[in-house]
């Protein structure tokens, strides 16, 4: 009886062990948002895909907590959001400077969705919007 | 078929002119049926005095308002059509100025999209004046802007089919058409100096400002040898005077 026991204990522990190194793994691969964040201000709308920045050699710690917090909308809150602040070397500026990254001041709408790229990913037509 | 002109240096194309202005060349005569060109060497500053678009050099007006579009700053905020919408009480179905998209390809076989403001072109052929039946669409003689007078409009919406940049809407309360007219009654006519679209671009796209003015941004930007500036559906001859270009 008492060994059966001892035997539970161990595999319990065991399989407790694979789990979590299981779970760890799943961590580093997937563990951040699958949706693109967008940003809708100064201007509507910035895209931003973790994906593809993970697929470029990043992770998590390359821009969390510094340059961005890690809870979207943070960034938005701030007065000095803006692309002066990226040519200064601040936010996306900090890898987008034309050495890491392509500079900020170049290839404006691979992140600049737009009205109409916003519209688009929220499934609403947009004719009419922002009119009144 | 091609034009053929008599006046020397104007038997070269726009294009041509260009190119050689670039080269640093000024193209004094033509030739042996255009096959032979005299050139002349001209300063840098020379050769964007001589880049003048053919027509759009001694028109009346003055000021000649015109806008140079910065088109690959565009990032479709829109900011530019809300501050229309407000200052000139654009309706919900109407509009005075769009931006269109499209898609394009970078190097790296990425795919961004392109975005492109539209609006009046205020022509120095407007074909919308010429087919109004009632004169209720008419260039201004003094600033070239192709005005409304909603008074003497029936409706009948010819000018929104003549018009190449489809600039056009009926205007339901108005019961007349509605267009562009470079915030002339809501902005200018009181003294300021931008539309309200140009005023509102955060990314300087919209540059706003008198054509017939040599010191004006808007002259300069499109008077750089090594700078391309296009405008929309040229062939139609209605010399348009909203220029693209990209910075």
């Amino acid at each position: 009886m008492y060994k059966k026991g001892l035997l539970y204990a161990l595999m319990g522990t065991v399989a407790l062990v694979m789990f979590m190194s299981a779970g760890q793994v799943m961590g580093q691969d997937e563990d951040y948002p699958q949706e693109p964040i967008i940003f809708t201000k100064p201007v509507k709308a910035v895209i931003f895909d973790h994906k593809s920045h993970i697929d470029n050699g990043l992770d998590c710690d390359s821009c969390h907590d510094d340059p961005f917090e890690m809870a979207a909308g943070t960034a938005e809150e701030n007065a000095d959001f803006n692309m002066k602040s990226l040519y200064q070397g601040k936010y996306c500026g900090t890898c987008h400077d034309g050495e890491s990254a392509f500079a900020s001041n170049t290839r404006c709408t691979l992140c600049h969705i737009g009205v109409k790229g916003y519209n688009r990913l929220m499934g609403t037509s947009g004719e009419g919007e922002g009119h009144h | 078929m091609k034009e053929q002109r008599s006046t020397k240096p104007d038997f070269v194309t726009d294009e041509e002119r260009r190119e050689f202005l670039k080269l640093g060349l000024k193209i004094t005569g033509v030739m042996a049926g255009g096959t032979v060109l005299s050139l002349m060497p001209i300063s840098e500053k020379d050769a964007a005095a001589e880049l003048t678009l053919a027509g759009y050099d001694n028109t009346p007006y003055k000021p000649h308002y015109c806008m140079v579009i910065r088109q690959n700053d565009c990032v479709d905020c829109e900011k530019c059509k809300e501050a229309c919408v407000k200052t000139n009480h654009v309706p919900e179905y109407g509009f005075r100025t769009t931006i269109l998209e499209r898609e394009a390809t970078d190097n790296e076989g990425k795919k961004f999209p392109v975005f492109m403001p539209v609006l009046c072109n205020h022509c120095l052929n407007p074909p919308c004046v010429r087919v109004c039946p009632t004169r209720a669409t008419t260039k201004d003689p003094k600033t070239g802007i192709v005005v409304m007078h909603v008074e003497k409009c029936i409706g009948c919406k010819t000018c929104m089919a003549a018009c190449p940049y489809n600039a056009r809407y009926y205007n339901e309360e108005k019961k007349a058409i509605d267009k562009c007219n470079f915030c002339w009654d809501t902005r200018l006519s009181k003294g300021e100096k931008l539309t309200a679209c140009a005023a509102a671009c955060p990314a300087h796209v919209r540059v706003f400002g008198d054509l017939s003015d040599h010191n004006s941004e808007v002259w300069n930007l499109i008077h750089q040898p090594d700078k391309a500036v296009w405008v929309l559906r040229p062939e139609t001859g209605a010399k348009p005077c909203i220029f693209y270009m990209n910075d």
